[in-house]
């Protein structure tokens, strides 16, 4: 099986974008691939704490990231710049880990798959 | 090699399947083959039925070349999630959620992500045409 990255880059429920990002991210842990999510740009409002999708009758983004261990997934990343620079504030229930731009150059570079890198 | 391709813009707000199609158009001109078109996000909407495409001096109707490629045996396969959602339908799926009709167009077929999986795995190089 390959190694896949999973980028997202688009804030959570202005679209279904991050949404289907997991969704497919999911399906290759189902098939045993090596999964890493990337949050990057706008992306990284997923990780935001006291998110309510229900007011917007969508799923709890940040819930979902919370539960990605029991999907397989234990590879969360994201862009320290973009978190920082947008001052969120990023949900104690996620574990997550936040990379420097030479660092996510470095997870591209070892993927074998990248998807949704540029949207 | 064997590629597997994945279009996530949709018709005519996205020039994703334009450049999906000649890229592709290049591949096999060089002999190099496609596993399946994978269209996620909103490309999907690649699979609706029914679309008349703009009126400019270009050629601009995209069904024809879909059905081109279908013909050469490429697998044209819509994401279900993505595509149940936005209304593109086939007949089986018409009839579990009783929707007065079935919206998918001909040469497409439902597919679930794990057809992206398989065809990834199955190739020796994966592109995607992002929106």
């Amino acid at each position: 099986m390959k190694r896949y990255l999973f980028i997202i880059s688009r804030a959570p429920y202005g679209s279904n974008h991050a949404f289907e990002q997991l969704e497919a991210a999911m399906v290759a842990a189902a098939f045993d691939g090596e999964v890493h999510i990337l949050l990057r740009d706008e992306g990284v409002w997923c990780l935001q704490i006291e998110q309510n999708g229900a007011a917007v009758a969508q799923k709890t983004l940040s819930k979902v990231l919370s539960a990605l261990p029991s999907f397989e997934i234990e590879q969360l990343h994201a862009c320290e710049r973009s978190v920082t620079s947008r001052g969120v504030g990023v949900s104690p229930e996620i574990s997550v880990g936040l990379l420097s731009l030479t660092q996510q150059t470095q997870l591209i570079g070892e993927s074998d798959i990248v998807i949704g890198g540029q949207s | 090699m064997k590629y597997a391709v994945a279009i996530h813009g949709a018709p005519y707000s996205s020039q994703a399947a334009e450049h999906a199609l000649d890229f592709m158009d290049a591949l096999f001109a060089s002999g190099h083959t496609v596993e399946r078109v994978f269209f996620f996000h909103e490309g999907v909407y690649h699979g609706l039925n029914g679309q008349v495409p703009p009126q400019t001096q270009h050629n601009t109707d995209l069904q024809p070349r879909w059905a081109d490629l279908k013909n050469q045996g490429v697998e044209l396969g819509i994401c279900i999630s993505s595509g149940l959602k936005r209304g593109v339908v086939d007949a089986s799926e018409q009839q579990r959620y009783e929707l007065p009709s079935l919206t998918l167009a001909n040469d497409f077929q439902l597919v679930g992500l794990g057809q992206l999986i398989a065809a990834i795995e199955a190739s020796d190089r994966y592109i995607e045409f992002p929106a």
